[in-house]
């Protein structure tokens, strides 16, 4: 049984140090792509490394969720031997970063505790905490909530407002379908526009009424062409009807 | 709003062959100022020349048939520069595959005497208006964005009033006949500016009555 848990807890801290080993490395590329390649580096990059990282971490964040991962928390470690002497293998291990296990470096390390600075600000706001009355604590909480509610609107908000007013800006018109064909129809034959001047002397809107005007004499004498021959006619008759008598 | 009073393409040896390849669209005034920056990203010269011409009308009235047209142009912010006589030809929309409306195109500069000449020819001013804008110019197209305004007074180029709340915008290439090659260049400027504006064939015989 206890040999199946110790299996377990090295299976599990093994998979764990090869994915934090993951993200450090992608962390390590990222920041030598920023800081030597940031003249060439796109956003679209940028962006593909951190969604690198945060793949990782969630991946680590499932490990360490998952049922059949021991719980690391439960896990003590002693510190067995303390030596003020350099250690080639740790220095190996955690890439020089920790060179000696020694009294000076251990209580860091291993520490379980908040930092000192960090504990004393947390007594001293218990303190606080106690001092005030549960009632206006109720208050100082409902206070609290408000303005997160609202701070939550107000970001959730322009979201809305940008849409809206994208939407707005595509559905308002910017030109009108109408206006062009009068302005083109004004250029184009004067249409709407104020037309003649003094001198000249043909009316406004009747570009076709010069040759209506030197058609109408034609017309005219077309008629009179008309009358001509019955005129004619009724002088042959005549002049046969007055003519019989002689042939009579 | 064909062209400023300059000689833009001039007529030499017989060279009339020339078309005008156009479209037009218009902007109301609002989106006017975001046009132009657009325009003033897109086009070869940052700040564009500004125009406030006259443009008088002139038809010769035969004894039948349509009267023949010209349009006779000065620049109101260059008195001195000559005027501008222009012809322009029935315009033809063409098919899908042509993406502009062509039309023959003759511009001719002329002395200021030219209303007088006119007259004496036989032509009859029909009608006139004042336009003014801003012109922008890429590669071989230009890009006319500019008011017009009817003239309260006859003659008078002071008292104006504008004819509509939308801007006029004329996008023209002139180019020897048959190349109708730059009328794609011209589609694809014009769908830079959509949908701020909508630059297409507008046929002003569909808007005669």
């Amino acid at each position: 049984m206890q040999q199946r848990e110790e299996k377990q807890l090295e299976a599990s801290v093994e998979s764990l140090t090869s994915r934090v080993s993951l993200v450090q490395n992608a962390l390590q590329s990222f920041i030598n792509k920023l800081e030597n390649e940031y003249e060439r580096l796109a956003w679209p990059s940028v962006l593909d490394n951190f969604a690198l990282l945060s793949g990782q971490l969630n991946s680590i964040n499932k490990l360490l969720k998952n049922e059949k991962t021991p719980s690391f928390r439960s896990q003590v470690i002693i510190p067995l031997l303390l030596s003020p002497d350099r250690d080639e293998d740790l220095a190996k291990l955690t890439e020089m970063r920790v060179p000696v296990f020694s009294h000076e470096i251990v209580p860091d390390y291993l520490r379980t505790k908040p930092d000192p600075e960090v504990e004393e600000q947390e007594k001293q706001l218990s303190a606080e905490a106690a001092r005030i009355g549960p009632e206006v604590a109720q208050k100082q909480i409902q206070a609290l909530n408000k303005m997160c509610s609202s701070l939550l609107e107000k970001l959730n908000n322009p979201r809305e407002e940008r849409d809206s007013d994208s939407t707005a800006r595509q559905n308002k018109q910017s030109f009108n379908p109408a206006d062009t064909n009068l302005l083109v129809s004004a250029i184009a034959f004067g249409k709407g526009l104020s037309k003649c001047r003094p001198p000249c002397p043909v009316p406004p809107g009747h570009s076709g009424q010069g040759p209506m005007m030197s058609g109408g004499p034609t017309l005219q004498q077309v008629t009179i062409g008309g009358k001509m021959p019955s005129s004619i006619k009724t002088n042959i008759k005549s002049a046969s009807a007055s003519m019989h008598p002689y042939n009579r | 709003m064909e062209a400023p009073p300059v000689t833009v393409m001039p007529v030499t040896g017989g060279t009339i062959n020339m078309m005008e390849y156009l479209l037009q669209g218009s902007v109301l005034d609002q989106g006017l100022e975001s046009l132009l920056h657009r325009l003033r990203g897109l086009c070869d010269n940052l700040e564009p020349e500004t125009f406030k011409d006259h443009e008088l009308v002139y038809f010769l009235k035969g004894q039948q048939g349509s009267p023949f047209i010209l349009r006779a142009r000065r620049s109101l912010s260059h008195p001195n520069a000559p005027w501008h006589v222009r012809y322009l030809g029935q315009p033809e929309l063409g098919d899908k595959s042509r993406h502009a409306l062509v039309r023959n195109c003759v511009d001719v500069s002329a002395s200021h005497s030219l209303p007088e000449f006119l007259n004496e020819m036989g032509f009859r001013m029909d009608h006139e208006f004042v336009t003014s804008g801003r012109i922008f110019r890429k590669g071989a197209m230009k890009i006319v964005v500019g008011s017009v305004s009817r003239m309260l007074v006859p003659g008078n180029t002071e008292n104006v009033e504008q004819i509509s709340l939308s801007s006029l915008i004329e996008l023209s290439i002139l180019a020897p006949a048959g190349q109708d090659t730059v009328s794609e260049d011209m589609r694809s400027f014009a769908e830079q500016l959509r949908p701020l504006i909508h630059l297409d064939k507008v046929d002003p015989a569909k808007q005669r009555h």
